[in-house]
């Protein structure tokens, strides 16, 4: 998934960076609310985990903003905050769930988890496109009983993909889906990173999935099922 | 709450300036009777002397006589002495009634020369009082001089003159509600003047109140951030170091700790935080029954695990008391996490709900150690802990009880501890059960 993870705090904002790209999660994190409010409107997220106390723009603004914006991505809030009444005020502006500091980080992964399932092609903790599931939680693709191992960028870059079947992508949208903010990329890296994923899934049988579309980007499209 | 020792403190200073107000009243209400029947004593003093003078002594055929005729009042031919008077009447020295104007003796002369107030019985006969028809039916209060008259040195007889007491009655009555009605106006300025100075006497505790919850806020907030990084940087460089088992044991060790001062910043936060009453509404109507048997439940593996008998004991009939649930659970697992560390293997703790009348109790009765004497006065307070080599685990701080003292006085109740040493200990929290229409 996309992350947008928003936390003044350095050493609070590391540790959970380097979780979340373990997970197979790109990850943005910010550490200022004026950035994450450029960001968040500049580009899409499949999850936001903000703090509650940020300078300049707080969490809670930052939520509300942004579900004013009609956006729908679930909102994870981190706060030091603990009483009744803070939870509420936090849920009110639109957070789904509420996360207590000190992070505990397998209680913060379950719950990184559990907003991930929402999803509507979310079956427990994989995706599935017809037969094709990806495995969240291990990194890994299967079809028809075999398995295949992803690296982390493949992983993002498949499940780009499978949350948006049949859709042109550029590779603008690529770059944006799986790569940092602010990271430099080759020129060919996109064009490498989709070869190295077709050998993947060479190894379950799905290589042909992803097309090239010339002149506008890629597409995953299951073939029709007399073909499967 | 505020408003409450607003209230409290006008009340007070309103009751205590009222009573300095009322005894200084009732003083001065005293000293203007005092006075007054002082200036009535003297006139009739004046009169009685006057009349005695009158009395006409002489000796004839060795008899002493008694001539009354130029007597004021008494006398036939001589005027009255202007001012009313009750009674008039003259004794002889044997104390034999010889003759009287107005009001005959109801009994006969009882020899005691002086004032005395008395009270006539029968007012018809009252021809010189001027509020006779209205006291009619009343008794009068009069003030009597008897006065013993001698001629030479011996004694001829006694003057009984009496004068009513109408007059000052009336006097006093009407400076009595003066005095009430003076007095209820400042009662009423002393308690609005209470009020005010409540509120001025507030406005510091309200000022610390609100600091204390901004700390607390603060607080919440400077302490637990650090601890968060510490926390995530300790577990994920324990995932990190799949590889490096050396390191591990240091690693999970910085997790440990850090958990475990997690808990003592979240058990100073709401030592801080609820310190004092809880505002109503915080305060939601709680089923006892439940919450009971809820922490029962989330400590019965615990108590299976360690082989101790545990038996809980819930009536059937619900018991409802106005809470804040989580502070109350708290509270009540607390109790239950002492009990599973002071009971050895093989015992029993029992766990009790009851209700009384007003009262609801939970109740948590071990087989344990005991507390000895010495400890047990101390055991509520903060950070107070008892030898901790036989705390199994002594990974407490000792802010338990005091926790749980607390929450219980926040709620309104108490909570109180008995021990024998080597036989066992019960805590017993008390909490006020209100009935829906008080509330």
């Amino acid at each position: 998934m996309k992350v947008l993870l928003v936390e003044d705090d350095r050493r609070q904002l590391m540790p959970l960076q380097t979780v979340l790209c373990q997970a197979g999660h790109t990850v943005d994190g910010v550490s200022d609310g004026e950035t994450a409010q450029w960001l968040l409107s500049e580009r899409d997220y499949d999850l936001l985990i903000l703090d509650w106390m940020l300078p300049h723009v707080s969490g809670v603004q930052l939520c509300e903003h942004y579900r004013a914006s009609g956006k729908t991505a679930p909102v994870l809030m981190i706060t030091a905050k603990d009483t009744t009444l803070d939870k509420v005020t936090g849920l009110d502006a639109g957070a789904d769930d509420y996360i207590v500091k000190p992070i505990d980080i397998v209680e913060f992964m379950a719950r990184v988890r559990a907003l991930g399932r929402r999803s509507p092609i979310c079956q427990g903790d994989s995706l599935s496109l017809h037969n094709l599931y990806l495995h969240l939680d291990m990194l890994t693709v299967e079809r028809q009983g075999k398995v295949s191992p992803l690296s982390s960028r493949e992983f993002q870059l498949l499940e780009y993909f499978m949350r948006h079947p049949q859709q042109v992508l550029t590779r603008d949208q690529i770059e944006q889906a799986v790569w940092e903010w602010g990271s430099e990329i080759e020129s060919n890296a996109i064009t490498v990173l989709v070869r190295k994923l077709r050998k993947r899934l060479q190894v379950v049988g799905a290589a042909a999935w992803v097309e090239t579309i010339y002149g506008m980007g890629y597409r995953l499209s299951p073939p029709d099922k007399t073909d499967i | 709450m505020f408003n409450r020792s607003r209230r409290n403190l006008a009340c007070w200073f309103t009751l205590s300036m009222g009573s300095i107000l009322v005894l200084f009243a009732v003083t001065t209400y005293y000293l203007r009777a005092e006075d007054k029947l002082e200036a009535t004593d003297r006139l009739l003093y004046r009169k009685t002397r006057l009349m005695a003078a009158s009395v006409e002594y002489e000796l004839s055929e060795g008899k002493p006589q008694v001539d009354l005729e130029r007597v004021p009042v008494l006398g036939s031919g001589t005027l009255p002495l202007g001012t009313e008077l009750a009674y008039v009447r003259w004794y002889s020295s044997g104390a034999q009634l010889k003759r009287f104007f107005g009001e005959p003796p109801s009994q006969p002369l009882e020899i005691s020369s002086g004032f005395r107030t008395v009270r006539s019985s029968d007012r018809s006969s009252e021809p010189l009082s001027d509020n006779t028809a209205r006291n009619n039916a009343e008794k009068v209060w009069l003030r009597q001089l008897t006065l013993p008259v001698q001629e030479g040195n011996e004694l001829i007889g006694y003057l009984q003159v009496a004068t009513p007491l109408s007059d000052i009655r009336a006097d006093l009555r009407q400076f009595q509600l003066a005095l009430t009605l003076t007095m209820l106006v400042t009662l009423v300025l002393i308690g609005l003047t209470g009020w005010y100075l409540g509120g001025v006497a507030m406005q510091p505790i309200k000022q610390t109140y609100n600091q204390l919850q901004r700390f607390t806020a603060d607080a919440s907030h400077e302490l637990r951030s650090p601890l968060s990084a510490s926390l995530t940087n300790a577990q994920v460089a324990l995932m990190l170091a799949a590889e490096c088992p050396q390191i591990q044991p240091s690693l999970q060790n910085i997790i440990d700790s850090t958990q475990s001062m997690n808990v003592l910043v979240n058990n100073l936060l709401m030592l801080a935080r609820y310190k004092g009453g809880l505002t109503p509404d915080l305060l939601k109507p709680v089923n006892l029954n439940l919450l009971v048997s809820e922490s029962a439940a989330s400590y019965q593996a615990q108590f299976d695990a360690q082989k101790i008998r545990f038996i809980i004991c819930i009536p059937e009939q619900s018991i409802e008391v106005q809470a804040d649930s989580d502070l109350l659970k708290q509270a009540v697992d607390n109790l239950l996490s002492n009990a599973c560390k002071y009971t050895e293997e093989g015992e029993t703790v029992w766990l009790r709900l009851g209700a009384y009348a007003n009262w609801a109790t939970v109740q948590v009765v071990d087989m344990g150690m005991g507390i000895s004497k010495k400890d047990l006065i101390h055991i509520f307070d903060r950070f107070y802990r008892t030898d901790t080599g036989r705390v199994r685990g002594g990974d407490g701080f000792g802010l338990g009880l005091s926790i749980v003292e607390q929450v219980v006085e926040a709620h309104g109740g108490r909570v109180w501890a008995t021990s024998v040493e080597h036989k066992g200990s019960t805590f017993q929290i008390e909490l006020p059960i209100r009935s829906r229409l008080q509330s």
